[in-house]
Parts: structure tokens; C-alpha cells; sequence
């Protein structure tokens, strides 16, 4: 059998392979097997892992053509492994940053005094699009916003894991994260029989238990809903997935109603009954058309006056996306200093803020070596990458930029590292990224490892499984 | 506790499935049947569309009836909502929203079925691969039907799946009864030389002919056929079995006193029937009576646990 060849390019950091070739720590028993197994065996079993993805239904849902498409999940069998001490340590920094976060939140729906010791300009708040008035005053359990949240690490080439972004509002991904699992065990199973491999299921279970933490007073055996937006929604699968593995109720709006006692109820064959705490995986602006859009019929009339009651719990707790801006991301490590008095312990990537003049004016004169975000896209849609635009993408791009500064924000093009992956029957050193879940309540909880995405086109940097990025499983290894 | 909007999907999810499976076995042992008869006697492939209730679909598109045509519109025409690939992709969609509801394996059974029937269909219609098509259709069924009776509680969900399998299933066998049963009864006895062989294709239309031939002695006979289809409480496709298991289903589900007076209906009517049935049209409009009252429950139904969302 051939020995199969793995390769790393030279400018880049490889999660697996040293820039020698030769195998990291946490990788080499990894690494021994890939080699082994020669190309076709491994070309086999990516195949099996597709068929096995086909077979237990694991898609996404793509439009197109104003439709809905359901997709196998994209998977790639080469796992990304990172060591367990590592690991830890990034534990340590998410959580610090969550605290700092949930922090902010509470404190800008309070008293801000965040704006009246001069921390956060005064200016960014009242032109925030994800700033919900409606929120004002409100006091979540524990002081907590942002129950569920996701954010995404990347590593340069020098080996630095940054924080790219936080995602506060409805972050997706982590059923995958547990699907992966179950397809890499049974593609490796003898490696997960010889090494320590970090199990990632507790995951539901933590986020049971905090949904449950969050209960109105005196409830001991709450009900939980997950309230999705239906069946064309992306996420979708998702939705269905967690609300199985909770044993909660998956409900659409409809199925949903405020009482005039203010409780919140789901209709069900045998009438109304009472709902304690709701996962909400529908965008704020949607979920109550009394307050917010009144156009929306993903949402329910009158919860937002229930939550305000203290009758039901909301996770994410509506307008904790006041954080979760490319704006509100560049002051984090302030955020970290004001309120913990600790210093940051997991970097941000160095943040170029078009709202002032002189950081502006330098995204203008170097916009060929930055990548432009607007402040409040997810999904990678309207993103820029210098380098790789013609003279006229960033010309249209500087006139967005001049038009709403506000709403831009630039970075520096961080060459993000790679794994070895399957491409047409050859394995290729390919970008990824890693988006760990991190649970806030009373206490605080990471997923072991994370979703790491893996942009499939050689050189690409775009992950994201819309516009055609794939996934891999994340193994944290004991050393 | 069970959601209204998730109840219709789950009660619709098994009548779609059921009817897949019942039409897999019609179409199966139909063209079994077909082959066993030299040419000249009953060779008109027509009475399947009257089983499936798809006569009037089936003409308004097509303008002969050969063969090929017909078991397409059946088994492979997803123009037809009726059909085989129709019915099972139906099953699907309404499966997809309640996944967290059934056991994971109920979601891959339905999906691995999905796969097959959409993969190929024409296979379906060739007459050297049909039998191996259908039959694999009516084996997912089955896996569905053994994943549900092993693996989940006895909860309303549960019931809900039963009751709308055994509605779809009832009203099939009444059709199977009310086409086939009664044309075989109108016609005069010294017409057809195959009485036997006609009579049996009656049976494993159903899946019926084994459990029918260990219940009685001597001979198959028409009258006793339709007896054992109408009434023998202990057969599971029987419109008599059926009805009691709606029964209990409906007893083990929300405010029964709203949703058992059409069951009482149903039973009422088959009290009226003749145990041996000799006339075929009396037949045939009994039949349509039990279709008309079955779908009475199926709106009751409706009216009781899901109508309150809308």
C-alpha cells in the first residue's frame, strides 16, 4: 500500500504537520494513520462518512431560486486536532470574554456606566442597529444576555489563535459539531480506542441544564421550547436536533400564544399548557410583532411583555445582539479591563474602526492589504478581501465606507492556518477556522473543541457552509 | 404534551406512508395476478386506478391505458400526489418537523426510503425490476412500522401514528373490498373460469391470503373472502381490526367523548352488512358508505386537536 503524502505550504500554519512535515504532538498518532492508510483507503472512508451523512439525514438548507434546498451536510474525514493544554487555555480566555461581554450587555440596558466612565463613546450606542430600547431595565437571571454564544478563532501564520468574532444573536453550528463526532468515530475508531479524544456530548446536556437555570422563580421542573422560524430556515435540522436531544418542545410561532395573564402557552391536542424557558432561534426583530416588526409572523404577539413579566425565560435574552457588532468587537479587550480588571487573555484581531477619521483614512490608503467587514452582515455576505479584489470592488467598497462609517470595520488579512484535506482524491493543505459554543448562566461552559470549517477551494478563506465551505471533525488530544 | 400543528403532521406523515405501502402491495399483486390469467380473461389493468381512487386523475392526463401508463401514474409519477414516489416524499416532508418527536431511526427509515423510491423510479414500472422495487417499499414500511412498536413510549404521538395509519389502512381495504370483491361478485359465476385465482389476488392485495387460509377450511369462496376482510376483528388489515384500533387510540388520546361518536358511526354501519355478502353493487355502495364515514372522522379529527391553531 502507498504511503500517502501529506503536505503543508510554506507560508501558513499547519494544525497537524510541523513546517518540517513533520508531524505536531497532538497529532502524530493521527498523522502515523493517515500515512498508512494510503490514499484509497482514506478516499474510502470519506466516502462511507458521505454515505453515512446521506443516510441519517444530516443537511443544511441553501436558497436558491427563492426556494429552500436541502444539502448533505459537507464533511471532510480528516480530522483537526488541537492539544488538550491548549485547549484550556482557550477555555480560560472565552470565558473571561463571555463574563466581560454579558457584562457590557447588562450594564448598556442599565446604567451604562460604561458610556459615563468614558469606556464606550457615547455615539456608537445611539446609532446601534442591534440596540433594543424595548430592553431597558429588564433584569435577566444572573444578569446574563448571551446564554448560547458562538465564537470564531482563527490562527495566523506565527501559530496566534484571535478571536475573529463573536456571534451573541442565534449562532449555529454545534449539532454539527456532535454529528461530526459521530461520523469520525466510526472512521477511526480504532484511534479513539488508542488515544485520549475529549468526548464532545455533554454539550446538550450543559445546555439543558442552564435552559433549565433560568426558569422563573419557584419553577423547579420548567418546560423549554426551541423556537425556530420553521422549516426553510438554514438551521433548521439544527433546531429539530436540539430540541431532541433536550427532550424540549421544537414550536414554531404559531404554536405559541400570550395569555392575558401574561404567561406564555403552546397549543397543544389537549389545550393550552404553560412555557417556562424558550431557546429562541429566531432573530429579535421577529420574535414579538407587538414590539418589533409587525409584519413578522415567525414571532409571537405579546412575548415580549411576558418576558418583561419575569413569566418566561428568553435565551438569548432579546437585544444581547447589541454586542455582537464588528464595532462593539474592536472595544472587547477594553470591555475586559473595565469590568474584570484582568487583562485579556485570548487576542483580538487588530481592528481598524472606520467611524474615526484617522483609522478610516488608513483603511482607504490600504484597503489592497485589509479585509472589510461591514459591522452588522453574518453569513459572509458584503466581505471584502483586499488582495484578492479588482480596482473596481474596492472602489465601490471605499464608497460604501465613506457613505456609512459607521458601519465598516477593517483587518488586517490574516493568512488563516490549515489542515490537510481531501480534495478530488488528493489531500491538500486547506484554511480553516474553529467556532467553539460557550454557555453562560450561573456558571460558565465551552464545548470540548468546536466546529472547525474548512474553506474547500484552494487558497479560499470563506468557511461558510453557504458558500460552499465544508467541515471537519475537532479533536482535543490528551497528550 | 404534543403539539397541534405537530399532532396533523404526525397523523398525516403515517396516512401518506400507509398509503405508499397499501398501493406497493395493490400494484405488486396485481400484476402477479395478471400474469396467472391467459389473455382475454380480466386483462385490463383499469381497476387499479378504482383501487387507488385515482380513475379521474389518471384520464384527465392520459387517453389509453396500457399497462406501462398505469403502474407510472401509480408507483413513479410525482405529478400524482397519490402515487408511491408522491406519497413517500409527502411522508418525508411532514416527518422532517417532527423529528425530535419519533426515534432517530423512524427519521432514517423514511429518508433511506425516500432515497430509494426518488433514486430510480422507472424501475418501479419495468416489469423485471418492479417486484423488487415495491417489495423494498413495503420492507422500509415495515422497518418504520417495527422501529415505532419497539423503541417509542405509548405516548399521544404514538396513538396519533397509529390512528393515521389505520384510518389510510381501513379505507383501503374497503376499496380493494368495493372494486375488486364486488366486480368478481357481479359477474355471473359460469363467466370466469378463474374464480379461485381471481379470489386470491383479492386476498394478497391485502396481504391476506395466508391469515385468510389458516381462519377458514375448504376452498376459497368469495362470500367468506369479503366476510374475512369486513370483519375478522383479529386481522390486522381487516376494516373491522382497523376500527378497533382506531378505537383505542382515539381512547388513549384527548377528550375521546368528541372523537368517539364517529368511530360508533363506523361500527354501526358495518352492523348493518350482510355476513355473507352475494351482491356486488350492495357491496360496492357499502363500501363508499364506510369511505363517507371514515372521512367524517378524519375531519373530527381534525376539529378536536388540530383545528385550535388556525
Amino acid at each position: 500500500m502507498s504511503m500517502a503524502q501529506l503536505r503543508t505550504s510554506t507560508d501558513t500554519w499547519d494544525e497537524l504537520l510541523e513546517p518540517s512535515g513533520h508531524p505536531r504532538a497532538a497529532a502524530s498518532e493521527l498523522v502515523q494513520q493517515l500515512q498508512e492508510l494510503g490514499l484509497a483507503e482514506l478516499q474510502q472512508r470519506q466516502d462511507l462518512a458521505e454515505l453515512d451523512i446521506v443516510g441519517m439525514g444530516i443537511t443544511f438548507t441553501v436558497y436558491s431560486d427563492g426556494r429552500g434546498i436541502d444539502r448533505a451536510w459537507p464533511f471532510d474525514v480528516i480530522p483537526r486536532v488541537i492539544a488538550a493544554d491548549e485547549w484550556r487555555a482557550i477555555e480560560v480566555g472565552l470565558v473571561q470574554r463571555l463574563r466581560a461581554i454579558n457584562m457590557f450587555i447588562d450594564d448598556v440596558y442599565h446604567e451604562q456606566r460604561v458610556v459615563r466612565d468614558g469606556v464606550f463613546p457615547a455615539h456608537l450606542l445611539e446609532h446601534s442597529v442591534n440596540f433594543r430600547k424595548e430592553c431597558i431595565g429588564v433584569d435577566p437571571k444572573f444578569g446574563v444576555w448571551a446564554h448560547i454564544s458562538g465564537s470564531d478563532l482563527v490562527r495566523d501564520s506565527d501559530g496566534t489563535m484571535y478571536v475573529l468574532e463573536d456571534n451573541l444573536r442565534v449562532p449555529s453550528g454545534v449539532s454539527y459539531v456532535l454529528e461530526n463526532r459521530a461520523i469520525s468515530k466510526r472512521a477511526f475508531a480504532d484511534l479513539f480506542a488508542k488515544q485520549s479524544i475529549l468526548p464532545v456530548d455533554a454539550y446538550t446536556d450543559e445546555l439543558n441544564r442552564m435552559l433549565s437555570s433560568l426558569a422563573p422563580d419557584g419553577i423547579t421542573e420548567p418546560t423549554i421550547a426551541v423556537l425556530t422560524p420553521g422549516i426553510y430556515n438554514s438551521a433548521y435540522f439544527e433546531h429539530s436536533f436540539l430540541a431532541q436531544r433536550i427532550g424540549a418542545a421544537l414550536v414554531e410561532g404559531i404554536d405559541l400564544v400570550v395569555g392575558d395573564d401574561d404567561c406564555v402557552y403552546m397549543r397543544t391536542i389537549s389545550g393550552h399548557e404553560r412555557v417556562h424557558v424558550i431557546y429562541r432561534r429566531v432573530d429579535d426583530l421577529f420574535i414579538d410583532p407587538e414590539v418589533f416588526r409587525d409584519d413578522s409572523t415567525l414571532g409571537v404577539p405579546g412575548l415580549m411583555r411576558a418576558w418583561r413579566a419575569g413569566n418566561v425565560a428568553i435565551a438569548n435574552a432579546p437585544g444581547a445582539g447589541v454586542a455582537d457588532d464588528k464595532v462593539v468587537y474592536a472595544w472587547v479587550p477594553d470591555l475586559i479591563r473595565y469590568y474584570l480588571h484582568e487583562e485579556p487573555l485570548l487576542p483580538n484581531v487588530p481592528t481598524y474602526r472606520c467611524v474615526y477619521d484617522d483609522e478610516r483614512q488608513y483603511v482607504v490608503d490600504h484597503i489592497d492589504e485589509l479585509v472589510v467587514k461591514p459591522a452588522n452582515e453574518s453569513g459572509g455576505y458584503g466581505l471584502l478581501i483586499g488582495n484578492r479584489a479588482t480596482r473596481s470592488e474596492l472602489d465601490e467598497t471605499i464608497a460604501h465606507i465613506e457613505a456609512d462609517p459607521r458601519n465598516w470595520v477593517a483587518q488586517p488579512i490574516l493568512s488563516l492556518s490549515t489542515v490537510p484535506t481531501l480534495c478530488d482524491g488528493e489531500i491538500e493543505p486547506r484554511h480553516v477556522d474553529l467556532r467553539p459554543f460557550i454557555l453562560s448562566g450561573a456558571t460558565n461552559y465551552v464545548s470540548a473543541g468546536g466546529l472547525t470549517r474548512v474553506a474547500l477551494r484552494e487558497g479560499s478563506l470563506i468557511v461558510n457552509s453557504s458558500q460552499g465551505g465544508g467541515s471537519k471533525d475537532t479533536w482535543i488530544v490528551e497528550a | 404534551m404534543l403539539l397541534s400543528r405537530v399532532a396533523d403532521n404526525l397523523y398525516w406523515g403515517a396516512r401518506y406512508l400507509e398509503r405508499a405501502e397499501d398501493t406497493a402491495r395493490v400494484v405488486r399483486n396485481f400484476t402477479e395476478l395478471i400474469l396467472d390469467l391467459p389473455r382475454g380473461v380480466a386483462s385490463s389493468w383499469e381497476p387499479l386506478l378504482s383501487v387507488a381512487g385515482s380513475h379521474a386523475e389518471y384520464t384527465a392526463s392520459h387517453t389509453r391505458a396500457r399497462e406501462s401508463d398505469i403502474v407510472r401514474f401509480l408507483v413513479a409519477d410525482s405529478s400524482n400526489g397519490g402515487s408511491v414516489v408522491s406519497s413517500v416524499a409527502a411522508a418525508r416532508e411532514n416527518l422532517r418537523t417532527t423529528r425530535e418527536i419519533l426515534p432517530r431511526e423512524a427519521w432514517q427509515a423514511v429518508n433511506d426510503l425516500y432515497l430509494f423510491t426518488s433514486r430510480d423510479t422507472e424501475s418501479g414500472v419495468d416489469r423485471r425490476s418492479r417486484a423488487r422495487y415495491l417489495g423494498r417499499v413495503i420492507a422500509d414500511c415495515q422497518r418504520l412500522d417495527g422501529v415505532l412498536s419497539g423503541m417509542m413510549r405509548r405516548d399521544q404521538a404514538y396513538e396519533l401514528w397509529r390512528l393515521g395509519q389505520m384510518v389510510e389502512r381501513a379505507d383501503m381495504t374497503t376499496r380493494v373490498l368495493g372494486v375488486r370483491a364486488a366486480s368478481l361478485l357481479s359477474t355471473p359465476p359460469d363467466a370466469h373460469d378463474y374464480d379461485e385465482v381471481q379470489w386470491m389476488g383479492v386476498l394478497r392485495s391485502v396481504t391476506a391470503m395466508q391469515m385468510y387460509q389458516r381462519s377458514q377450511r375448504g376452498p376459497i369462496q368469495g362470500a367468506s373472502v369479503v366476510s374475512f376482510l369486513l370483519f375478522d376483528p383479529t386481522f390486522p388489515r381487516s376494516v373491522a381490526g382497523c376500527v378497533q384500533r382506531i378505537r383505542s387510540a382515539l381512547g388513549r388520546l384527548p377528550n375521546p367523548e368528541l372523537t368517539l361518536p364517529a368511530v360508533d358511526a363506523i361500527d354501526a354501519l358495518l352492523e348493518t352488512l350482510p355476513s355473507q355478502a352475494s351482491d356486488g353493487r350492495e357491496l360496492d355502495r357499502a363500501m363508499e358508505r364506510v369511505q363517507e364515514a371514515l372521512a367524517d372522522l378524519n375531519e373530527c379529527v381534525y376539529d378536536t386537536f388540530v383545528r385550535v391553531v388556525v
